[in-house]
């Protein structure tokens, strides 16, 4: 048996957080948040539009650093977390593959992007293709699912690159199609940095 | 007053909703980050957009709140504020003052306690977020508009300090 989308994303979407009696959410080994995703693509859209010319690959970066770290510390905590052990692991016989694609089934559950892999070369190249992510909903010019693209690239960092917390910046992720400016879906390419 | 709590999942997208509203779960690394990169980008105004973009989706969500269950006390309003705050996970705060202003105790801060787990105690107030979420809090409480009041962080847990404070003004 490998690994069962539908049924890891049914599983995973029913979950909720919400704060505890201190309003906090401590989970995965991290404080988790819960905000409204147009706060997100707002801050977004209006640093990108303050930014001049010569700013704006510092201000995408950060933006996709900022998505980057937290993936990969939040990452690790998810894939050895109770929940993934219980519903995830057991399905798992092809090893990495199969917790990539327990990762992305984890990805659609929780609302960063309807994802699936669509090409993998093991610790080499995989190309994801997301039909629905919260930052195809930002106005603005280019590609510019900056969150994701740091996502991708922590999880394959998470599973190719040398154990964590040791294999940071060791893949990068580039946003080639966008429903943001009008493909049919976004297409995002990890390689080799 | 107790904050009613709907949750909600679009079972096509999988997107999640809280009381009609999209939202998404991040870490402290993440917010940590974002708050970082609007200091990094202070000559382009990068901590009053951070600011500004919390206190006007704060402001329509509270007032979402406040108008479909009819709340008109300045109280139970400013209350619907400080609940979301923590049931969005950002921490405790404990509100007090008038329509002319007030203050602000942080108990518990998401970002603050974030920042300092991240890359410990920093040398000024950071808090940038929480600063644009009191002044949607006041806005709605006294029923006016966004940018009604100014908020400046007086005391500041990522500098070390056991509990933050914030000061209301009316601007």
């Amino acid at each position: 048996m490998t690994v069962m989308r539908d049924t890891v994303v049914k599983s995973l979407a029913k979950i909720t957080v919400q704060g505890d009696e201190n309003g906090l959410i401590p989970e995965y080994d991290v404080l988790v948040n819960l905000l409204p995703v147009s706060l997100l693509n707002k801050f977004t859209e209006r640093i990108l539009a303050a930014a001049p010319a010569d700013k704006k690959g510092t201000v995408e970066e950060g933006l996709v650093r900022a998505a980057y770290e937290c993936g990969y510390h939040t990452g690790c905590g998810i894939i050895t977390s109770d929940i993934f052990n219980d519903v995830v692991l057991p399905m798992v016989t092809e090893g990495e593959k199969d917790i990539l694609r327990g990762a992305y089934a984890a990805f659609t559950a929780w609302g960063w992007a309807k994802s699936g892999i669509v090409q993998l070369k093991e610790a080499e190249k995989m190309v994801i293709r997301a039909n629905d992510y919260y930052e195809a909903d930002s106005v603005g010019e280019g590609l510019r699912a900056y969150m994701f693209r740091g996502l991708c690239q922590a999880f394959f960092d998470l599973t190719y690159a040398d154990p964590y917390p040791d294999g940071m910046d060791t893949y990068v992720c580039r946003q080639t199609k966008g429903i943001e400016t009008g493909d049919p879906y976004g297409e995002f390419v990890v390689t080799k940095k | 007053m107790s904050l009613k709590l709907d949750f909600n999942l679009d079972n096509e997208t999988y997107r999640h909703y809280l009381n009609g509203h999209p939202v998404v779960m991040h870490s402290h690394h993440y917010l940590a980050l974002v708050t970082k990169l609007a200091e990094d980008l202070d000559d382009i105004g990068g901590a009053v957009i951070l600011r500004d973009v919390v206190e006007e989706t704060m402001w329509a969500i509270f007032e979402d709140y406040i108008q479909k269950n009819g709340l008109t006390s300045p109280l139970d309003r400013c209350n619907v504020g400080r609940e979301y705050y923590s049931a969005f996970g950002l921490g405790k705060m404990v509100v007090t003052g008038s329509e002319s202003g007030g203050e602000v105790r942080l108990i518990r801060s998401h970002i603050d306690e974030g920042w300092i787990m991240k890359w410990g105690p920093h040398s000024k107030p950071i808090n940038h977020l929480t600063c644009g979420y009191i002044a949607a809090i006041f806005a709605a409480a006294f029923n006016k508009p966004v940018k009604s009041y100014k908020v400046t962080e007086a005391v500041s847990m990522a500098g070390g300090d056991a509990e933050g404070k914030f000061i209301i003004k009316l601007a």
